[in-house]
């Protein structure tokens, strides 16, 4: 088990590595307050040295199932930065979104719609109900609140569509090469977690859009004075968020050939239930709450994080209970750090 | 609620003035009408609800919600909200229960009690001095708790041994139980401290006009640690009293109030803009909370279905308030633009008469 997976070993090391230095450099840059950056440090070094210490951690094939872990997570949090980054804080309702689309997703599926048919007429539902909430947002709800409402309807609905039972699909499905295949030997879940994260990024960065998200996030009367539609960007951002959950709700059902609520109550470890663990990846990658600022990439590493330490406690033989209290206070020591270096920038 | 409603009321204003307050108070009247509606057309198409049975069960309901909503309220009052109330009640109700033989069953309440208001303090304190924003804060909150619920449960469901309290919480005074009376005690205690008392004050200013009450020399520490200690308190003594009643306790659990108690406290009348609210437009909204859910209950409703119906009326409270907003300031500003153009005209003959 010791001698094949020593080869990939240093540059796997490497980059959590580098990543996080990027992040330290940018703190260095922007704050110059030392507990924000000593808070950094001190979360650094204990996760490298837990890395190091921890038997089994740094192998190839336990790399590959962090990524894996991650990828759910990860994807959801690469739609919710778009939200947190146009000023809308949060969904609390992407746990639902995903219930709601592994229900629809293996009922479109047993009709007989084949993979894309289904795939897009999950899609378009999701859009539909993100576009939803985010106009009740743009008209001056809170995201929060609405969401949090959200979540209740779209949990009663999810249940009462399934009836509440775990729906089987009669393999071989459509979808079988999205949950367990493999290509180039990377699971089809990672290769989608990384497409998402580049598309994401590449979206928020280089088009009209992403800017337009971002400006308005950062000063929504200035973009109302330039032009902009803080409602149509608020529509949009919460669709694509939603689209990110109906996605993790497809591939989850994908990879166990099931659909329903049940599969999502608690499947997916690190932070407790798929919302709050987008949530904790958004914000220990440190986009803005308030807006304006952000990044997906740093909140697809924020999702790799949380798994690493997620895998790392199982490794050690922790149960649920202390690895949820690690990623909690990851999650606020992370908040701290963030309202640290902005202290220090104003 | 706050003093920035006090408009004059003008002869000919009137009635946009009663408008306006109808429009900017709490609606208590209308929910308490609304809910009794409510309450009439279940008890009318459901057998028992309407019974003594059917009253003692909304007094149960009332527990969680009550207390939920009362904590949530307080919160949302300051201009924050505490999303960590479900895991910091599921805490509570792990402690109150596993703690019961070695302390006794009081003392393990008391303990559930003290621990989560500690909690809220600190949630209050941290938000406080960081000045973040509540959200992100109580976020990380929910899942530090929520794993520390896990590990003082032993990651499994934990069980009485001496259910003598929690019988007595179950006994029956009228329609009243020593749980709902402990509950309503705690609505009475939060809503006079909120209404008559100085730094209950000091949250409404934090909430309604967060900068003004800071730059007036209110301490932004004082008011956001009282108001999260007092959510703490609520959770913890929510998650204890189902904990002793239920003889169980799963670390799991409870994580629901968050979505019934937020209901509750908008149709309450307290606004996500700060500053508004009350204990009992909490209790009032948490009674209407509880006549739909116990309602539903009765009916047979499953309970995935009831989240579905409470979460739908979350979203119709928001719409609502939405609407009343838009045309708040919509009168606001024609008044004001009525107001400039009448001394406009005043002032235009004025100035010949003084030269």
């Amino acid at each position: 088990m010791s001698a094949p997976p020593r080869a990939p070993k240093k540059p796997t090391e490497d980059a959590p590595d580098s990543g996080s230095r990027s992040v330290v450099q940018s703190l260095v840059d922007r704050t110059g307050s030392p507990l924000a950056l000593g808070l950094t440090v001190v979360l650094l070094v204990v996760f490298v040295a837990g890395a190091i210490d921890t038997d089994n951690f740094l192998t190839a094939s336990n790399i590959r199932s962090v990524l894996r872990t991650s990828a759910y997570v990860g994807i959801l949090a690469t739609g919710l930065t778009f939200v947190t980054i146009s000023g809308n804080f949060f969904l609390l309702s992407l746990n639902e979104m995903a219930m709601v689309a592994s229900v629809s997703f293996v009922t479109f599926i047993a009709m007989g719609f084949g993979f894309v048919g289904s795939l897009l007429a999950v899609m378009v539902i999701a859009g539909l109900i993100g576009a939803l909430q985010g106009m009740i947002v743009g008209f001056g709800g809170n995201p929060i609140v609405v969401t949090l409402g959200a979540a209740g309807v779209l949990f009663g609905v999810a249940s009462a569509f399934s009836n509440n039972e775990v729906l089987p699909m009669t393999r071989p499905h459509p979808a079988e090469w999205l949950g367990s295949g493999l290509l180039a030997g990377v699971p089809a879940i990672t290769w989608t977690f990384l497409l998402v994260v580049i598309a994401g990024d590449l979206v928020l960065r280089h088009s009209r859009f992403g800017r337009t998200v971002t400006l308005i996030g950062a000063n929504k009367e200035a973009g109302k004075l330039i032009g902009l539609h803080p409602l149509r960007t608020s529509i949009s951002v919460f669709a694509i968020s939603s689209c990110a959950g109906a996605l993790v709700g497809i591939m989850v059902s994908s990879q166990l050939s099931q659909g329903g609520v049940e599969l999502f109550a608690d499947a997916v470890g690190p932070g407790g239930d798929l919302t709050i663990g987008a949530i904790a990846a958004v914000m220990v990658g440190g986009t803005a709450i308030h807006g304006g600022e952000g990044s997906v990439l740093r909140s697809a590493l924020g999702a790799v994080f949380i798994a690493a330490i997620n895998n790392m406690m199982v490794l050690r033989g922790f149960t649920n209970g202390p690895r949820l209290l690690f990623v909690g206070m990851a999650v606020v020591l992370g908040v701290t750090v963030y309202a640290l270096s902005r202290r220090g920038q104003s | 609620m706050s003093a920035s409603t006090s408009v004059p009321a003008t002869s000919d204003a009137t009635r946009s003035h009663l408008l306006k307050r109808v429009l900017r108070e709490p609606q208590l009247p209308f929910i308490a009408v609304l809910t009794v509606i409510m309450w009439v057309g279940f008890a009318a198409t459901t057998d028992n609800y309407g019974s003594f049975n059917g009253v003692f069960a909304l007094g149960t309901t009332l527990t969680t919600v009550g207390l939920a909503s009362l904590g949530l309220t307080v919160t949302i009052i300051a201009g924050e909200i505490d999303l960590s109330i479900g895991t910091n009640a599921a805490l509570a109700s792990v402690i109150a229960v596993q703690f019961s033989d070695s302390l006794g069953a009081l003392g393990a309440v008391l303990l559930a009690i003290t621990v989560s208001s500690l909690i809220g303090a600190f949630n209050g304190f941290g938000i406080a001095k960081l000045r973040v924003s509540s959200l992100m804060f109580t976020v990380g909150m929910l899942t530090v708790l929520w794993g520390a619920a896990r590990i003082v449960s032993g990651e499994r469901t934990v069980t009485l041994t001496n259910f003598e309290f929690g019988d007595f919480l179950k006994e029956r005074w009228w329609i009243f139980s020593p749980t709902l009376v402990i509950v309503l005690l705690a609505v009475l205690a939060v809503a006079m401290f909120l209404r008559y008392h100085k730094y209950g004050r000091e949250i409404y200013a934090v909430g309604g006009a967060r900068k003004e009450a800071i730059a007036a020399g209110i301490s932004l520490t004082r008011p956001m640690v009282i108001a999260f200690l007092i959510a703490g308190a609520c959770a913890g003594l929510a998650g204890a009293l189902v904990g002793q009643r239920g003889g169980s306790a799963s670390p799991d659990g409870l994580q629901a109030i968050l979505l019934t108690g937020t209901t509750a406290a908008f149709v309450g009348g307290a606004s996500i803009r700060g500053g508004r609210g009350s204990g009992f437009g909490a209790l009032f909204g948490a009674i209407a909370v509880a006549v739909l859910s116990v309602g539903l209950s009765f009916r047979g409703t499953p309970q995935y279905l009831q989240s579905a119906w409470i979460g739908a009326l979350l979203v119709t409270v928001v719409l609502i308030e939405i609407v009343a907003q838009r045309i708040d300031t919509a009168n606001t500003r024609r008044e004001v633009l009525q107001k400039v153009s009448g001394t406009r005209a005043r002032q235009g003959p004025a100035p010949p008469k003084e030269t």
